[in-house]
């Protein structure tokens, strides 16, 4: 059981997080508010590492977590690690444009409860970028899939400016490209959602690292306000937190990695602890910052609303406790 | 990152278990289940006859403390095979010693600050053939150990103790006792304490068991009235002994966690079997609670590895501190849901009225226990705080 990373992966870390210190400042993330384009001239940087979708699970959790870092918008996440994999699976020729960065895709799956397991919905709900990608392809109820032909979307606002999220209407159809059994599904799914918990692992830590610097630079009654336990104590909470989740996450990864047969226990987990460990933070970062994190111009809602949102999407923290207690109790 | 250990742990690991198979005793096999760690009420010894006898069995086989060669009770194992060492003795809820002091930090201490005779005391302390104590906390000196009061005034070639200690665990069955003492009043807290070994059975002490709030006892109060210790016992130099607390298993100390998630661990699996009993296994929240307090003591699993490897690489591993606080208050909450789910039975310990014959109650009283020794999970809040998170004090 080795936790450390590989000389590659430290490169990979590295090199990510050097590239998007630079191109992915908090004012990209305002600029996107309005205009879903000003994602774009990021998008020609990460598009080179599309191919991370399918390939170890580990680097792509690496890289993950950096894009949570800063809450990267655009459609990576979609593309590279919903849709790739998904493409993989059924063995589509659309796969190689996609891991090369020429196409994206996005997946419609969920139906309107939300819940990402396969139905016979044509109505499908929290779709990311789709009317940013190249390609939607939905999963149908008997598992084709289909690469939709210009379907009719609407945008659903929520709390997180930084992943659009859109209803599909896959009902006027389009191309089949194969199909997909449900266990080949739901091991697409839990690699996407150990992605996720990698991502939401480095949203917490952006919002831990923002409130760690925020509460040693703060003065109150002549001292800095990290100085009092109560403000400590909280810290050390949120920190446990992340650190479980780390934890959790990077061992999920390396079962998805080699098709351990722990994986689906291990991904409810890491999952769920990203979810506490994202909340937390975002929750105890606002209470820490005071009045100045409730204000539009200090970037913290930037990253709570991150978070709040990843927390709901591939399955909430109960969600996944839930399913957990199933591979437990029965 | 790598999932699996390779085939030389896995070697050790399957010697081990040969052992383990052949000679772990019926009185632990018995209780194998999520409440080893609680004893029982019918359990009268502090230390019963099959302990010491199995303890001396470990010791004399190397399965003592692996790390260590084999005249301490060891087999020369590197670190990793000492985290499967741990990791197998905790998944059987084989305990190694049902006392502490002697083996995890007495003999640590005095391999590392003793004089040659003081080392010798060791091997016998690791096989459990001398009970020992730690004279520490005091009562003004617990979280603010620092703080202590008790004296020792040098007097020719005797040092004259005076003063109480209190939580001493096994002080009413140990043979010697480390004692931690203040030799200068005048220096700095941290600066004027020095450590004696302090025969027991010396004029002037008196213990008095102290009861647990379950009516146990397995710690006291002992009070030191001109107790004469010769000088030569003083272990380390004079006035240095609070460097001494630091003495441990360093080479364990990366592994300790493996015990408190794997009992953690049982416990989870004790409460979806009471669950099952009580009738509520199908009912939505009891599932959800169950699942969350898994997904908790998953992630510590995790977490522990996590923080093996920084220890492996030769960094010094916050982990400790994340672990100590958060199995400690998971391991309060598992027991509290033990409760819940038996509704109005969750205080009843009538054997006839009861289920687990009021285990849960009785765990979580003992569960306080936890969150305050070693350590109190705000003083764990402070180190990460202060140490990990580098906030000023």
């Amino acid at each position: 059981m080795d936790f450390a990373f590989t000389p590659d992966q430290e490169l990979l870390r590295a090199t990510a997080r050097g590239l998007l210190a630079r191109e992915c400042p908090p004012a990209l993330l305002r600029a996107h508010i309005k205009d879903l384009s000003a994602a774009d001239p990021l998008w020609d940087h990460l598009k080179e590492f599309s191919e991370l979708g399918t390939g170890p699970t580990v680097d792509l959790c690496v890289f993950m977590e950096e894009l949570g870092f800063v809450a990267a918008p655009g459609p990576f996440f979609a593309s590279a690690v919903l849709g790739a994999p998904l493409l993989d699976a059924v063995d589509s020729d659309l796969l190689p444009k996609v891991l090369s960065g020429a196409q994206t895709v996005t997946v419609a799956l969920a139906g309107a409860d939300g819940q990402w397991v396969m139905n016979a919905e044509a109505g499908k709900t929290f779709v990311p970028e789709a009317a940013t990608v190249d390609l939607v392809v939905a999963v149908a109820g008997d598992g084709t899939v289909v690469l939709l032909d210009h379907p009719s979307m609407r945008r659903v606002e929520t709390i997180d400016t930084t992943r659009p999220l859109y209803e599909v209407d896959a009902s006027a159809g389009g191309t089949s490209i194969g199909r997909i059994d449900a266990a080949t599904l739901d091991e697409v799914l839990a690699h996407a959602t150990v992605a996720l918990a990698a991502e939401m692992v480095g949203t917490a830590r952006r919002l831990l690292a923002m409130t760690l610097q925020y509460a040693k630079d703060r003065h109150q009654f002549g001292v800095p306000i990290g100085s009092f336990q109560a403000v400590q104590h909280k810290l050390a909470d949120m920190s446990l937190d992340v650190e479980r989740a780390w934890s959790a996450v990077y061992y999920a990864a390396m079962t998805v990695e080699v098709g351990d047969d722990d994986r689906h226990r291990a991904v409810h987990v890491a999952k769920a602890a990203a979810g506490e460990a994202a909340k937390r933070a975002a929750k105890d970062g606002i209470q820490i910052h005071g009045g100045i994190g409730y204000t539009w111009e200090h970037d913290l809602h930037l990253f709570m609303r991150r978070a709040f949102a990843s927390e709901a999407l591939l399955g909430t923290t109960g969600w996944h406790h839930d399913r957990l207690a199933d591979l437990l109790i029965n | 990152m790598h999932l699996a250990w390779g085939p030389e742990e896995e070697e050790f690991r399957a010697e081990l278990v040969a052992f383990l198979e052949a000679n772990t005793p019926a009185e632990v096999l018995s209780r194998s289940d999520f409440a080893v760690a609680i004893r029982r009420a019918e359990d009268t010894e502090l230390i019963p006859q099959w302990a010491r006898d199995w303890q001396a069995k470990l010791f004399d086989h190397g399965w003592m403390i692996p790390g260590y060669p084999p005249e301490l009770g060891g087999r020369n194992a590197t670190p990793v095979q000492t985290l499967v060492y741990l990791e197998e003795m905790a998944s059987r809820s084989v305990p190694r010693s049902v006392h502490f002091p002697g083996y995890a930090i007495v003999a640590p201490t005095l391999l590392e600050f003793g004089t040659e005779e003081q080392r010798a005391l060791a091997p016998a302390a690791i096989r459990g053939d001398t009970v020992w104590c730690i004279g520490m906390s005091e009562p003004n000196a617990g979280s603010d150990l620092a703080g202590l009061q008790t004296r020792a005034e040098l007097d020719g070639d005797h040092f004259v103790i005076n003063g109480q200690k209190v939580w001493t665990s096994y002080a009413t069955e140990a043979k010697l006792c480390c004692c931690y003492v203040r030799t200068d009043p005048d220096a700095a807290k941290h600066r004027g304490i020095s450590m004696l070994i302090v025969d027991m059975s010396t004029p002037g002490i008196e213990i008095r068991p102290l009861h647990h709030l379950n009516g146990q006892a397995d710690f006291a109060e002992v009070f030191f009235t001109d107790v004469a210790v010769p000088r030569k016992n003083l272990v380390g130099d004079l006035n240095d002994g609070w460097r001494l607390t630091q003495g441990s298993l360093a080479h364990e100390r990366a592994g300790l966690w493996v015990e408190s998630v794997s009992r953690l661990e049982q416990t989870i699996a004790g409460l979806i079997g009471l669950a099952r009993r009580v009738g509520v296994a199908e009912d939505p929240i009891v599932r959800r609670r169950i699942g969350e307090v898994s997904e908790r003591a998953s992630s510590l699993r995790a977490l522990g590895y996590k923080g093996f490897t920084s220890f492996a690489q030769g960094s010094s591993a916050p982990e400790h501190s994340y672990l100590k606080l958060a199995s400690s208050e998971l391991g309060k909450a598992l027991f509290e849901l033990g409760m819940e789910i038996q509704g109005p039975y969750g205080p009843v310990t009538d054997n006839e009225r009861s289920y687990d014959s009021g285990r849960w109650v009785l765990g979580l009283f003992m569960s306080f226990a936890n969150t305050i020794a070693g350590g109190s999970s705000e003083i764990q809040r402070n180190i990460i705080a202060q140490r990990v998170l580098g906030l000023p004090r």
